[in-house]
């Protein structure tokens, strides 16, 4: 087995570990432009159009609502996931999930979110909120 | 009376580094469970910085071997343990210990910088996939990917100049 520790002579500083060899940096490079390739790619499909939250229970598209402008009412449901039911609330804040049944509570504690791309996901209970478009194009149109 | 023959002190030296190793590797486990999360998704991967440093100083299968363990043990203390959080956990953990096991095997001049990369890498991957595969069946879950996948690089990389810098000062006390 190759020892690396005998390629390079071991840093005995914490500054010098962090700077990495050329192939480390490589590597690094590789990594942040396939990263950020994809999140343009992805972007670009998914950020035209009006926001929308989508609402998924496993593989099955539940629901999909417009995210509400300011002063519109927000609106409320509750989705049937494995172990029960989520309350879901949507606002002009964007899609949160005010309670779940799970342990963790990760999705409770994740809050709103209303910006394409972003996820909310009850994996105990199988429910997905997805959001794709912008709240701004509304206007971007009206300035057209 | 052959079976209670002391084995000989290097076994038992091996074996009760990788002891250790594991200890603190489900100390850490517990402790990242407790810390204030970024989200469900991410971690700073200290435990897996444990992984990284028995691979470096004992090999593969010590570094396989804690890295299952650990992540069994581990979800014990914490509770979740059987739980769909701890499938995520065993596939994002096992991915990332394959992946730099297969690092430090084929790829020249990588120091355990750019092998904890990958390993950050791997494992994040593996619990989308992971998801995508038996909970949520919806691609949209990889929408999310990318700035996670960001996030990984950063911490990936501090783990692994933490388990140089940590590799580094054991061999030269001669631990």
């Amino acid at each position: 087995m190759p020892s690396l520790t005998m390629q390079s002579p071991p840093r005995q500083n914490m500054l010098d570990a962090l700077k990495g060899t050329w192939p480390d940096r490589l590597l690094l490079l590789i990594a942040l432009i396939s990263i950020v390739g994809t999140w343009f790619v992805i972007q670009a499909n998914i950020a035209a159009g009006p926001a929308i939250a989508e609402i998924y229970h496993g593989g099955t598209l539940l629901a999909s609502y417009p995210l509400p402008q300011e002063g519109e009412a927000p609106i409320t449901l509750q989705v049937k996931g494995d172990l029960g039911l989520s309350d879901i609330i949507i606002d002009e804040h964007g899609a949160r999930i005010a309670s779940a049944p799970c342990a963790s509570q990760h999705c409770v504690l994740s809050g709103p979110h209303a910006h394409a791309g972003d996820i909310i996901a009850c994996v105990p209970n199988k429910i997905l909120i997805t959001l794709r478009g912008s709240a701004e194009s509304r206007f971007d149109a009206i300035v057209e | 009376m052959t079976s209670l023959a002391r084995p000989p002190l290097k076994e038992l030296e091996t074996k009760a580094r990788w002891l250790a190793l594991l200890m603190l590797a489900i100390g850490l486990h517990v402790f990242e469970a407790s810390l204030p999360s970024l989200g469900p998704w991410f971690k700073p991967g200290l435990a897996n910085l444990v992984t990284l440093i028995a691979l470096a100083m004992m090999g593969t299968q010590a570094a396989i071997s804690l890295s299952i363990a650990r992540i069994l043990v581990g979800s014990f203390f914490i509770g979740t343990l059987f739980t769909p959080t701890f499938i995520i956990a065993m596939a994002g953990g096992l991915s990332a210990t394959l992946v730099m096991v297969a690092a430090w095997r084929c790829i020249p001049g990588l120091s355990l910088v750019g092998i904890s990369l990958l390993g950050a890498l791997a494992h994040m991957l593996a619990q989308f996939v992971t998801v995508e595969a038996l909970f949520i069946q919806q691609s949209a879950l990889y929408y999310a990917l990318p700035p996670l996948l960001i996030l990984s690089c950063i911490s990936g990389w501090i783990n692994g100049a933490l388990a140089e810098y940590i590799c580094g000062r054991l061999a030269h006390e001669k631990i």
